[in-house]
């Protein structure tokens, strides 16, 4: 590969590993698949507890653990300039020609995006997550969204739903942001190698029990479907302020030998959980792509599902039902789910996900948007503020200053420490680089 | 590269599918803009249309419980100043009961005889617990001066009108489905304490305790009482909050001619300038909604 395709790429989130997560997952597979695609990635996230500094982690990546304490769900206190001397000496040091930053409601992501434009790097954003606009909290969050994409070279979005509700959310283009969903591992979420038996049909719930992904809604529907089929099982693994709710459905209607509540699955036991059922349920409320129905159906089970936001787009009709999030609605469909059952073949089904979907694909379409981005004309100061002043009567002027503010501060530190001064690292090429890729197929 | 539209021919070239599923579209570039792009967004779906008249009408419960509030800042403000006498307080206080209990037997569907022994029980359980306290209420305050005390309540007074529930009734109304909120509750517990700091000013441990009981009587219960009365009828309604008004204008404006112009200024804004503010405020509404909302629970989570 020549010298001159290769990016030099920073994913910058508050959200990686020892974090878990479908943006965690994303930008690990993302990273490892760009780097075999021989491109030079490094991730950048906030110290998690005492891990803080930088990590080698497998083929090459590297990741700082900026120490920046996290003040509330993982996300690290907003200072809009706190961050810039930090982002600045990595992006010399690593000689980044881009930057990707991950998730909107991520403040080391919205802050690395600010400084890097001021710094005059091209910037990549990936949305993860859908936002509604009535309340007060998604109303502050789009107008952060705003300003961050004001400027942006180019966006990702994980599916066609969350394209529409970023561009409606940030005013962007909508030919500046991309489509691109994520994957799955199929590697590592194989089905079993025997075939279940039919007698007893188990059904799999893997989330977080919380209000969002719809655990009321299992309280409804669990009973329901027990008292139809009296063969069913299920099983649910995960923990959650509704766990509570679900144990004492449990004890209301007699059903402890039908329902095992696991608790929190480590990621690692996921498949194993998996592929002890044959049907895969999911309740969300709402959700951008949801990935948990990617490794389901890789491990061959079929999927019953919720119709909300992006999950519709995420599977072939014939391998999902999909219910109204009603109780009612939910448990026919797991009736229809049942009485298909028969004709799903779990390896047919593994050796589909393996056509659809794989993380290569994926980084080889992110290369095209990087591609894309670095192309965009560069622009001075004063044609960025106009973009603006455009986003609010007040709002736009407010704007205008921060970034004023940071271009001076950014000067100053050039001043106090010039580009000359601070040391840059050495390309390291693995030499094992070859032989790993077969993980990601 | 250019938007997928316009490369290979339109015979060969399969449709663009809103999926995410099997790489990228043939064809198709990933941030091709289809027709079907917001197709599914809805606008301004759950938009009232609202008429001056019924915004008007309906602005009349918030008036008629700041002249509630008003008349009972006058009692106190006439009983610090001796004006009326403790005995008088006592015969308010009984007037204002049995006025109370006359509307509520009056306007209530079914009211059985338990009911009406299980609240007398009550009240007097009540009074006495108050009649008890009331020396402690007397000297609770003795140290701190009158300015502190009369800031203090004033800003409770604020405090209490701002958090009020003007659309419901403080204490659970006979037949109403929900609980009072935690605003409410916060709300009722300010005007009470209010009343607590006034009595402690006041000559008298029979003065505290007329004062508090009469206070509590009408921040409790005269909520429940106009619910009663607007739930009977709402014709009934307006007439009572229109010989509210003008019974505590004409007070105020013996009281003082600024407070009057103020207190006067404000039933205008409550009922004239917020309902016309509201109507016009209404064409910039733009409610966005489509398939990325969180969707809605259609069954009621008991915890």
């Amino acid at each position: 590969m020549s010298n001159q395709r290769r990016h030099r790429i920073l994913m910058v989130s508050d959200f990686y590993y020892p974090n878990f997560g479908g943006v965690e997952n994303h930008i690990y597979y993302l990273s490892q698949c760009l780097l075999t695609l021989g491109h030079k990635v490094v991730v950048m996230t906030h110290a998690y507890g005492n891990r803080s500094g930088v990590r080698h982690v497998t083929g090459g990546l590297k990741v700082y653990y900026v120490p920046w304490v996290p003040f509330i769900m993982q996300n690290t206190f907003p200072t809009l300039y706190g961050t810039l001397p930090i982002i600045r000496t990595i992006l010399v040091r690593e000689k980044i020609s881009l930057v990707h930053g991950h998730q909107a409601f991520s403040t080391l992501c919205n802050e690395a995006l600010m400084h890097a434009r001021t710094m005059g790097y091209k910037v990549v954003f990936t949305d993860h997550s859908l936002y509604g606009f009535a309340d007060v909290g998604s109303i502050h969050m789009n107008k952060v969204l705003q300003f961050t994409l004001a400027d942006v070279s180019q966006a990702i979005c994980v599916s066609h739903t969350s394209k529409e509700n970023t561009v409606l959310r940030s005013g962007l283009p909508p030919e500046k942001v991309f489509v691109i969903p994520n994957a799955v591992d199929t590697a590592m979420f194989k089905p079993a190698a025997e075939r279940l038996s039919s007698d007893e049909i188990i059904i799999v719930v893997i989330s977080r029990l919380v209000y969002r992904k719809g655990a009321d809604l299992l309280v409804e529907v669990i009973p329901g479907v027990c008292r139809l089929f009296p063969n069913v099982r299920f099983i649910i693994g995960g923990d959650g302020p509704k766990r509570v709710r679900l144990e004492e459905m449990r004890e209301k209607h007699s059903l402890q030998d039908r329902v095992d509540m696991l608790g929190a699955v480590p990621h690692a036991k996921v498949q194993s959980v998996l592929i002890s059922g044959h049907i895969f349920l999911n309740s969300s409320l709402t959700e951008a792509f949801c990935i948990a129905i990617l490794e389901a159906a890789s491990c061959g089970l079929l999927t019953v599902s919720t119709r909300v936001g992006g999950v519709p787009e995420v599977l072939p009709d014939d391998m999902i039902v999909l219910a109204e999030p009603d109780p009612d609605d939910m448990v026919q469909a797991i009736a229809k789910a049942i009485q298909i059952l028969p004709q799903i073949d779990p390896q047919n089904m593994h050796l589909r996900m393996k056509k659809l979907y794989s993380w290569h694909d994926v980084a080889k379409r992110t290369e095209i948007v990087y591609d894309r981005a670095l192309k965009c004309s560069d622009q001075n100061l004063l044609e960025r503020l106009s973009r603006y002043l455009t986003c609010g009567s007040w709002a736009g002027k407010l704007f205008c200053l921060v970034m004023i503010i940071d271009y001076l501060l950014w000067h100053l530190l050039q001043l106090w420490k010039p580009d000359a001064h601070i040391e840059e690292v050495p390309d390291i090429t693995y030499g094992q680089q070859e032989e790993r890729p077969s993980n990601f197929d | 590269m250019e938007t997928g539209r316009t490369d290979s021919p339109a015979s060969s070239q399969p449709k663009w599918r809103k999926v995410a599923y099997g790489g990228m579209q043939p064809g198709f570039d990933d941030n091709h803009i289809d027709e079907s792009f917001l197709a599914e967004m809805v606008m301004n779906a759950n938009v009232v249309k609202r008429s001056m008249l019924k915004v008007m009408l309906d602005s009349v419960s918030i008036s008629q419980y700041l002249c509630v509030v008003a008349l009972v800042v006058l009692v106190w403000t006439y009983t610090l100043q001796s004006i009326i006498s403790e005995n008088l307080l006592l015969l308010l206080d009984v007037i204002v009961l049995g006025l109370g209990f006359l509307v509520l037997v009056s306007t209530a569907e079914t009211l059985s005889f338990s009911l009406l022994l299980n609240y007398f029980l009550k009240i007097s359980f009540f009074i006495t617990a108050l009649y008890v306290l009331s020396p402690i209420y007397h000297t609770l305050t003795r140290s701190i001066s009158s300015d502190s005390i009369i800031a203090l309540t004033a800003s409770l007074i604020v405090l209490h009108l701002f958090l009020h529930n003007y659309s419901g009734s403080t204490v659970k109304a006979l037949g109403a489905l929900e609980n009072p909120s935690f605003t409410s509750n916060i709300s009722l517990n300010a005007s009470i304490v209010a009343s607590l700091l006034i009595a402690s000013r006041l000559p008298s441990r029979l003065h505290v305790f007329a004062i508090v009981f009469f206070s509590v009587q009408v921040f409790l219960f005269v909520p429940l009482v106009t619910y009663c009365i607007k739930k009977y009828s709402f014709r009934l309604h307006i007439f009572v909050s229109f010989v509210l008004m003008m019974v505590t204008l004409t007070f105020v404006y013996r009281l003082h001619t600024l407070l009057f112009v103020l207190f006067f200024g404000v039933l205008v804004f409550v009922n004239l300038v917020c309902p016309y503010w509201l109507i016009r405020i209404q064409e910039y509404k733009f409610e966005i909604n489509g398939p990325w909302d969180e969707a809605k629970l259609c069954f009621d989570i008991t915890e």
